[in-house]
């Protein structure tokens, strides 16, 4: 149970710091476009 | 702007000649071929033995020789071209189609006199079973072809980028891979005793798959 | 940013689901849930090197230069995906049967695209004139695109004979369960989205490189 749950909150923090990254980079990449 | 004066077939039999004539010259890409193929094959008999009753060893052996041997060797009728320059001339003469078709026709016969001299060989260091000749030279043939095929193309887009041989090796691995497995397959099979139509069929149909998309592609290979 | 926020939940929502709401395979056990990564990614690479190959020819055809960066842009999105594929599955196979390779035809086929991916990546940064890199890779692209449906044909075939154990196949009983299924399908839709975030990201960069590269 407590091993379900510890992979599930791995899990969904992977996904968003993976998200976080993504979202910053398209950031970057708008204000590039901008130029 | 490739050519009016030769036609198509005149064209590929005409580079087909010139290309034996420049080997035949100076032969050091057969030799070294040979020298390579002869190596590895005494690598793998040195390591193994005698491995009459693991036919499936053997087959799968036999073809890794032919393999490394064909990589090693087939990219060099392209590396020479770019090398003395005489793509360009070429070009001025023959439709990219045509040459692509005589380089194919060159290393068929190339990779066949390895075969030449290093099935025999190999059957022999290895202690093989006879095979059923039949069966075992068309799974050859039909391998070889599709092989050549492969190689020839992946080795005119390699010709004309920074890396070489290891590149070459890279890129052509995955297009070879179906004839590895269908060769391996097909020479085990007629060891075994059983039927190699599917593995023929497989073969011969992937050789004619890749050589109509390589008379297709070969266009847009020289275009500058 | 909406959209963004919502996929983000999306793909949340669904995880959680996953691990709370969806029931496990019988013959999994608790490895059930790699499912929802292992299978929706790979899909992602088949469907990224459909889309590379497709532009690839495309690019052949009307040599218009977006089409060489979405080729690019779905190759190396492929390959990331590729390789999280292979190793899921690895891991997967490592809990499910004992050992983390078996060349069983699905590990071949996914090892396959590893090699094509790569391959293709090695070309293109090995010509440094942007014309003929899109130009030899479209023609490397085309090639491999042959080799790809024989490779389904004659994997099969191979291994079968080599490894007759039966590698028994979770695919075929996963969709039974209802949740399981709607799970499934909402996170493949998911990853789907992914992707092609990540490809438009990707293409905008390229563009730039190249009105950099122009200026």
């Amino acid at each position: 149970m407590v091993g379900n749950a510890v992979v599930m909150g791995v899990s969904l923090l992977v996904w968003g710091l993976l998200f976080y990254y993504l979202v910053r980079l398209e950031r970057r990449v708008s204000e590039l476009e901008k130029k | 702007m490739p050519s009016d004066g030769l036609n198509s077939r005149a064209a590929v039999w005409a580079i087909l000649r010139k290309e034996c004539r420049s080997e035949w010259r100076t032969r050091y890409g057969l030799n070294a071929s040979l020298l390579f193929a002869l190596t590895s094959l005494t690598g793998v008999s040195f390591a193994v033995g005698r491995l009459s009753d693991r036919t499936d060893i053997l087959s799968a052996l036999l073809w890794i020789v032919l393999l490394f041997s064909a990589l090693a060797s087939l990219s060099h009728t392209f590396v020479r071209e770019v090398e003395g320059r005489t793509l360009t001339l070429l070009r001025l003469v023959a439709s990219p189609t045509a040459i692509g078709l005589g380089k194919l026709l060159f290393n068929l016969l190339f990779l066949l006199v390895i075969e030449v001299v290093t099935v025999p060989l190999f059957l022999t260091l290895m202690a093989a079973p006879g095979p059923r000749w039949p069966a075992f030279l068309g799974v050859l043939g039909a391998g070889s072809v599709a092989l050549a095929a492969a190689a020839t193309v992946v080795g005119a887009i390699i010709s004309q980028t920074r890396g070489r041989g290891a590149l070459f090796a890279g890129a052509a691995f995955p297009v070879l891979l179906p004839v590895l497995a269908a060769a391996v397959s097909g020479t085990r099979a007629q060891w075994s005793g059983g039927a190699v139509g599917p593995e023929l069929r497989l073969l011969c149909a992937y050789a004619v798959a890749l050589l109509a998309a390589s008379l297709l592609l070969y266009d847009h290979l020289w275009e500058d | 940013m909406v959209l963004r926020g919502s996929l983000l939940l999306w793909i949340a929502g669904w995880m959680v689901a996953a691990f709370l709401w969806a029931p496990l395979v019988p013959v999994l056990g608790e490895t059930t849930r790699v499912l929802y990564f292992h299978i929706p990614v790979a899909w992602v690479t088949v469907f990224a090197l459909a889309w590379s190959m497709v532009h690839s020819l495309l690019y052949l055809r009307r040599r218009n230069m977006e089409h060489d960066h979405h080729a690019m842009a779905a190759a190396e999105i492929g390959l990331l995906f590729c390789v999280a594929a292979t190793v899921s599955g690895s891991l997967w196979a490592k809990a499910m049967w004992g050992s983390y390779w078996n060349w069983d035809p699905r590990e071949t086929s996914i090892f396959f695209l590893l090699l094509v991916y790569a391959a293709y990546l090695a070309l293109r940064g090995a010509i440094d004139q942007d014309e003929r890199r899109a130009r030899l890779s479209a023609v490397y692209s085309a090639t491999a695109f042959v080799a790809v449906p024989f490779l389904m044909f004659v994997v099969p075939r191979i291994y079968f004979t080599l490894h007759p154990d039966p590698l028994i196949n979770p695919r075929g009983k996963i969709d039974m369960d209802p949740r399981i299924r709607v799970v499934f399908f909402a996170l493949l839709a998911g990853f789907t989205a992914l992707y092609f975030w990540i490809l438009s990201v990707r293409v905008r960069v390229a563009r730039l490189e190249r009105r950099s590269q122009e200026a």
